[in-house]
């Protein structure tokens, strides 16, 4: 009863039946937490979103003031090379990424493997390492043993090394998460590992897995520091693109168009991941 | 449709022994429980058969092939789980149709036989449901059905009906011996449950600490408890430890006269005790009956004691009486459990000495 009163809030105000003073006074209090919580979260949501308001209204800043969309022509225009080093390198990193982790993580879940703790840990360094120490250390390597400082496969490699611990945690926490009766009744009706891999296993981890592509590709699309170290020179990736420009040439709207576009491009692979790969397996499972 | 067989299988975990040189026959087309408390190895034994575990010593052979290296894939089994493990994100059709099409069965195929199976665990329709829009019953009818649709040499239960509540328990184990008995299939069911296992098995095995401590009928484990464990976990047994002072009678007839307590009882037992060795006289609570007045001459064996404790717990009541020092536990059903409130103290107990059993103390 108290609960439907809560949550009903406007509408409980024009009750019909006669309150007492008491029952009023609760009421406001009531609306008052109401006002205080709903404001605050507005409050939030400005501090953090006026940012990017200001980023996308200045992306839409023509000469001398006016209003112009020609800066966004230029993204796909003199902008659009970068754009599509990003997406090709985010895309090749993620698909490695979760080519690695899919048997790792399970490997480390369903089998004894000795000191699973410690291959863990040492796998999940990148998390805790600054961008700069893993990029000193990848051209070091690089330089002394691969050569592959020249090649787009040694920038894909760098972002595979920064981002496996996001794509393999999530994973390992929903393998986890799996009970092991799934898997023994698929074997028991007669499929075998590889089968019941990807017809049982895979759908119910997929909210672990596509979190994992999700944290992998905002990470690996927007990564900066680390590409300013191992890119090759005829790469040059949309944030590392950004960063050149206003070195160079200050702050600029078409620049602005740029990073107004990355970040719509990161809100809709969030949004995606979670339409495609989330919400689908939360429901009507046991997942919740 | 295919006899069991387990010669001396062995499971050690580490240090621990699980299942110690278990050996068992199971016919073709019968139903054997499993019957013991936890931690027995009753579980794993059955896992055992099914393949999901790997037995450290012996062999397990289905009719004559010995199966203990296949793995579970093949071995052809339908394992039933405590929880369904319907997958959850496959509807009711397809998790029955799973089996048929990792094995590649056609989709009209497939499709058929999921209706034949759902008609048969009585779900008609359900089909295109998902596994969480059902009841814990109905999910595990369906998992019957899902072990059913392959057609199994063999069904493994592992206590199925565990988690569901006890009308549901009532009704699903009598439907899971209907089932068995009309596809003639060769079953194995775990359970702890008595009542259960005495509602549906063919034979009951009972276990303890990973050995068998009997195999027999209903009548066998209640009436010929061959151990001192099944004497008490057959039951809520009294005990009763006291001295053999002597034997009458022969064959069927034959009767131990115990002294238990400043009581002379007449007890059934096995031949070989002599006077002397220390025995348990073990009497079932359902059996006791409680004499009034001066009658009962007709009991060989008669109790004084005081009551203790009535506990109504509907059909019956639970009786807790001081007989010499000692509680028994008599159930008292009938009429005569709700005048039991009105009676003092005392009270005589009678029971014939059929229902007296004598084990080695």
């Amino acid at each position: 009863m108290t609960a439907s009163t809560a949550s009903s809030g406007p509408s409980a105000v024009r009750a019909p039946a006669p309150r007492s003073m008491v029952g009023r006074r609760r009421l406001t209090s009531r609306r008052m937490v109401d006002i205080v919580s709903h404001g605050y979260i507005w409050l939030c949501l400005f501090v953090f979103v006026t940012p990017f308001l200001a980023l996308l209204v200045y992306s839409f800043t023509g000469p001398g003031g006016t209003y112009a969309i020609e800066n966004f022509q230029y993204v796909l225009g003199s902008f659009g090379e970068n754009l599509w080093w990003s997406l090709r390198i985010s895309g090749l990193s993620i698909a490695i990424d979760l080519a690695i982790a899919l048997p790792a993580a399970y490997a480390i879940v369903r089998y004894p493997v000795p000191g699973k703790r410690l291959i863990f840990s040492v796998l999940s360094l990148p998390l805790y390492v600054p961008g700069a120490v893993i990029g000193l250390s990848l051209v070091i390597t690089y330089n002394f043993t691969y050569h592959l400082t020249t090649s787009m496969w040694g920038l894909v490699f760098a972002m595979v090394v920064g981002t496996f611990p996001l794509m393999l945690t999530p994973i390992i926490v929903a393998l986890k998460d799996l009970p092991i009766a799934f898997e023994e009744a698929a074997e028991c009706l007669g499929a075998g590992r590889w089968t019941t891999f990807w017809r049982i296993v895979f759908p119910l981890i997929g909210p672990g897995v596509s979190a994992g592509l999700m944290l992998a590709f905002i990470i690996v699309f927007n990564e900066y520091l680390v590409t300013l170290f191992v890119h090759p020179s005829e790469i040059t990736t949309a944030p590392l693109r950004i960063f050149n420009l206003v070195r160079t040439a200050g702050l600029l709207p078409t620049t602005a168009a740029l990073a107004v576009t990355m970040q719509l491009i990161s809100l809709a692979s969030v949004l995606l991941f979670f339409r495609v790969f989330g919400t689908r397996y939360f429901k009507g499972t046991y997942l919740i | 449709m295919s006899t069991v067989r387990l010669e001396s299988i062995t499971k050690h975990y580490g240090q621990t022994v699980a299942v110690d040189e278990l050996s068992l026959d199971v016919a073709d087309g019968e139903f054997v429980t499993l019957l013991g408390p936890s931690g027995c190895g009753k579980t794993t034994t059955l896992r055992m058969v099914a393949g999901l575990v790997e037995p450290t010593d012996g062999r397990i052979f289905f009719d004559d092939q010995d199966v203990t290296d296949i793995p579970p894939r093949k071995r052809n089994i339908g394992f039933v789980f405590q929880t369904p493990a319907l997958f959850p994100h496959l509807s009711v059709a397809d998790n029955i149709g799973f089996g048929l099409s990792v094995k590649g069965s056609s989709k009209s195929a497939i499709a058929e036989r999921v209706e034949v199976m759902l008609a048969m665990v009585g779900m008609p329709g359900y089909g295109r449901r998902l596994p969480a829009q059902l009841s814990g019953g109905q999910q595990q009818r369906v998992a019957l059905a899902r072990v059913l649709a392959t057609d199994p040499r063999v069904l493994l239960f592992d206590e199925p009906l565990s988690a569901l509540d006890k009308n549901l328990r009532d009704t699903l184990k009598y439907s899971i011996l209907e089932l068995q008995r009309r596809t003639g299939k060769t079953a194995i069911y775990v359970t702890h449950d008595q009542s259960e296992a005495f509602a549906i098995s063919d034979r009951i095995v009972v276990m303890n600490a990973g050995r068998i401590e009997q195999i027999g009928t209903q009548t066998d484990i209640y009436l010929h408890p061959r151990t001192p464990y099944v004497a008490e976990f057959i039951g809520a047994n009294n005990g009763l430890p006291g001295t053999v002072s002597g034997h009458v009678g022969e064959g069927d007839d034959a009767r131990v006269l115990v002294e238990a307590g400043g009581h002379a009882l007449r007890a059934r037992g096995r031949d070989g005790f002599a006077a002397g060795d220390a025995v348990v006289a073990y009497i079932r609570p359902e059996d006791i009956q409680i004499l009034d007045g001066e009658g009962g001459a007709h009991f060989e064996n008669v109790l004084e004691g005081t009551i203790d404790r009535v506990i109504f717990e509907g059909p019956t009541a639970q009786l807790r009486v001081h007989v010499g020092g000692r509680e028994l536990r008599v159930d008292v059903s009938g009429n005569q459990r709700l005048t039991l409130m009105q009676r003092d103290g005392r009270i005589r107990l009678g029971f014939d000495d059929i229902t007296l059993i004598a084990a080695p103390g």
